[in-house]
């Protein structure tokens, strides 16, 4: 089994219409065994910026303080807060600082610009970034989210179609997935503020 | 006599006087003021800019406040450029003491961290030391609000009112005079002042104390650490918020007879 399925996971983030929606499973598991059924693997990391971290849960939870470390330097530094696609640049040099002896995590980011616009991305191990228009995945249960979304994504969804189609997509990912699941939580960011819901599926 | 013993930093005179640090501290005597007074719910700091023109742009940067940390605020008097450095060294300091152990870093502790940088100039590496004093304010959950005075020594002390920079001493008497000491329990910084006695006792202290007739908010800068909804706030104030206090307490502002 590889070092990043050990914990297992599943995270997706997808664009709507001046929204976006990043969701998370709660499972943390040491391979077959469940050890917790409310470790969510996404956090804020300002007002408008979401990540989530799928992967080795050791690494998750030591990258989002180095995070907070580097945002709040950040933000101290230049007297304002940082921007999604900057903040993403800081993931993928802090990963590639690591190349030969990496993190175990896939990165997920999901954010709003300051001009409103919407963002998200996803990176590999190593830091090489994916923007995407449509969606990212993560996780073991990342093929299953990736068929998931390719069917029921379409551009231009509200935030409550936005939420509909990511929770779907999510539970019936993690579903199929033995690693991932016991739970998931969605977060909706708009200009307005978040939207954080549980969703209600099979917890085994 | 003194030619002989103030080259070097790492020396000690006969009368057992370390002269480069001493010359530093009278380098920030001619420095822009600084005052820091402490309050039940809060802290003010307040400080006279010295670098004026028509032509710098004011809005965007501080000369004398910088915030350090979510929950410290310091006011600086001395040599900008050596105050930069050891800005940015505090703000590595408490990131990397909240990477370490998760929580915000008490006030002490940061202080004393910076201290302990500024004493290692005095003592090797044939340097100079940094010319600069701090008045760092701050709130942590084990002490409450705490407002502590550095200088270029390494020295530290936590005061309920102080001051820093040119006409420090005539400052300080006037703060304590008018500071209102009470007998209170220790967490509770000992007095029953408000932040709104804070604001106007530094306004006071303010326009006896800087050279200018007029108080205006191009020459001042200003910032509060108060509580808000149980997590430290702190607020720089805006030109124009400081034109509201400079308004606010105008009768003090007035010049007396005496």
């Amino acid at each position: 089994m590889s070092i990043m399925e050990y914990n297992g996971s599943a995270v997706v983030a997808m664009v709507g219409k001046n929204c976006v929606a990043i969701a998370t499973d709660k499972r943390l598991g040491q391979r077959a065994l469940t050890v917790d059924m409310g470790f969510e693997k996404v956090a804020p990391v300002t007002d408008n910026i979401y990540i989530g971290l799928a992967g080795l849960a050791t690494d998750v939870m030591t990258l989002h303080d180095r995070f907070r470390m580097r945002v709040n330097l950040y933000k101290h530094r230049e007297e304002r807060t940082i921007e999604p696609k900057t903040f993403s640049n800081m993931v993928s040099h802090m990963l590639y600082e690591r190349r030969f002896g990496p993190y175990f995590v896939e990165p997920v980011v999901a954010g709003l610009e300051k001009n409103g616009q919407p963002f998200i991305c996803s990176m590999d191990l190593i830091g090489c970034i994916n923007y995407a228009d449509d969606f990212v995945v993560a996780g073991t249960a990342a093929d299953n989210l990736f068929g998931m979304c390719e069917s029921l994504w379409e551009p231009d969804l509200g935030p409550e179609e936005l939420f509909e189609t990511v929770s779907q997509a999510m539970l019936n990912a993690v579903d199929r997935d033995s690693m991932s699941g016991w739970g998931a939580v969605v977060h909706i960011l708009t200009p307005e503020g978040v939207i954080t819901r549980e969703l209600k599926g099979r917890m085994d | 006599m003194a030619r002989r013993y103030d080259s070097r930093t790492t020396i000690f005179s006969p009368e057992g006087r370390l002269y480069q640090v001493e010359y530093a501290m009278e380098a920030i005597s001619h420095a822009g003021t600084v005052i820091g007074i402490l309050s039940k719910d809060g802290i003010v700091l307040a400080a006279e800019r010295q670098a004026t023109s028509a032509l710098l742009e004011q809005s965007l940067g501080s000369e004398k406040i910088y915030e350090m940390n979510d929950n410290v605020v310091a006011g600086v008097a001395g040599l900008t450029a050596d105050a930069n450095i050891l800005i940015n060294q505090s703000r590595m300091i408490a990131q990397r003491y909240l990477l370490r152990y998760g929580s915000p870093i008490p006030v002490e502790q940061l202080v004393r961290r910076l201290c302990d940088l500024k004493q290692g100039y005095t003592q090797f590496g044939g340097l100079r030391p940094f010319g600069v004093s701090f008045l760092c304010a701050g709130w942590d959950s084990a002490f409450g609000f705490q407002l502590y005075q550095s200088d270029p020594a390494g020295n530290y002390s936590s005061w309920k009112a102080a001051c820093i920079g040119e006409n420090s001493g005539n400052a300080q008497s006037i703060l304590k005079q008018e500071y209102k000491d009470d007998e209170g329990d220790e967490r509770a910084a000992g007095t029953s002042m408000e932040m709104d006695d804070a604001m106007r006792l530094a306004c006071l202290v303010l326009s006896k104390t800087i050279d200018t007739a007029k108080l205006t908010s191009e020459k001042l800068e200003f910032a509060t650490i108060t509580l808000k909804g149980g997590k430290p706030h702190i607020d720089v104030l805006s030109s124009a918020e400081i034109d509201g206090v400079l308004k606010k307490y105008e009768a003090v502002l007035k010049p007396s007879d005496s």
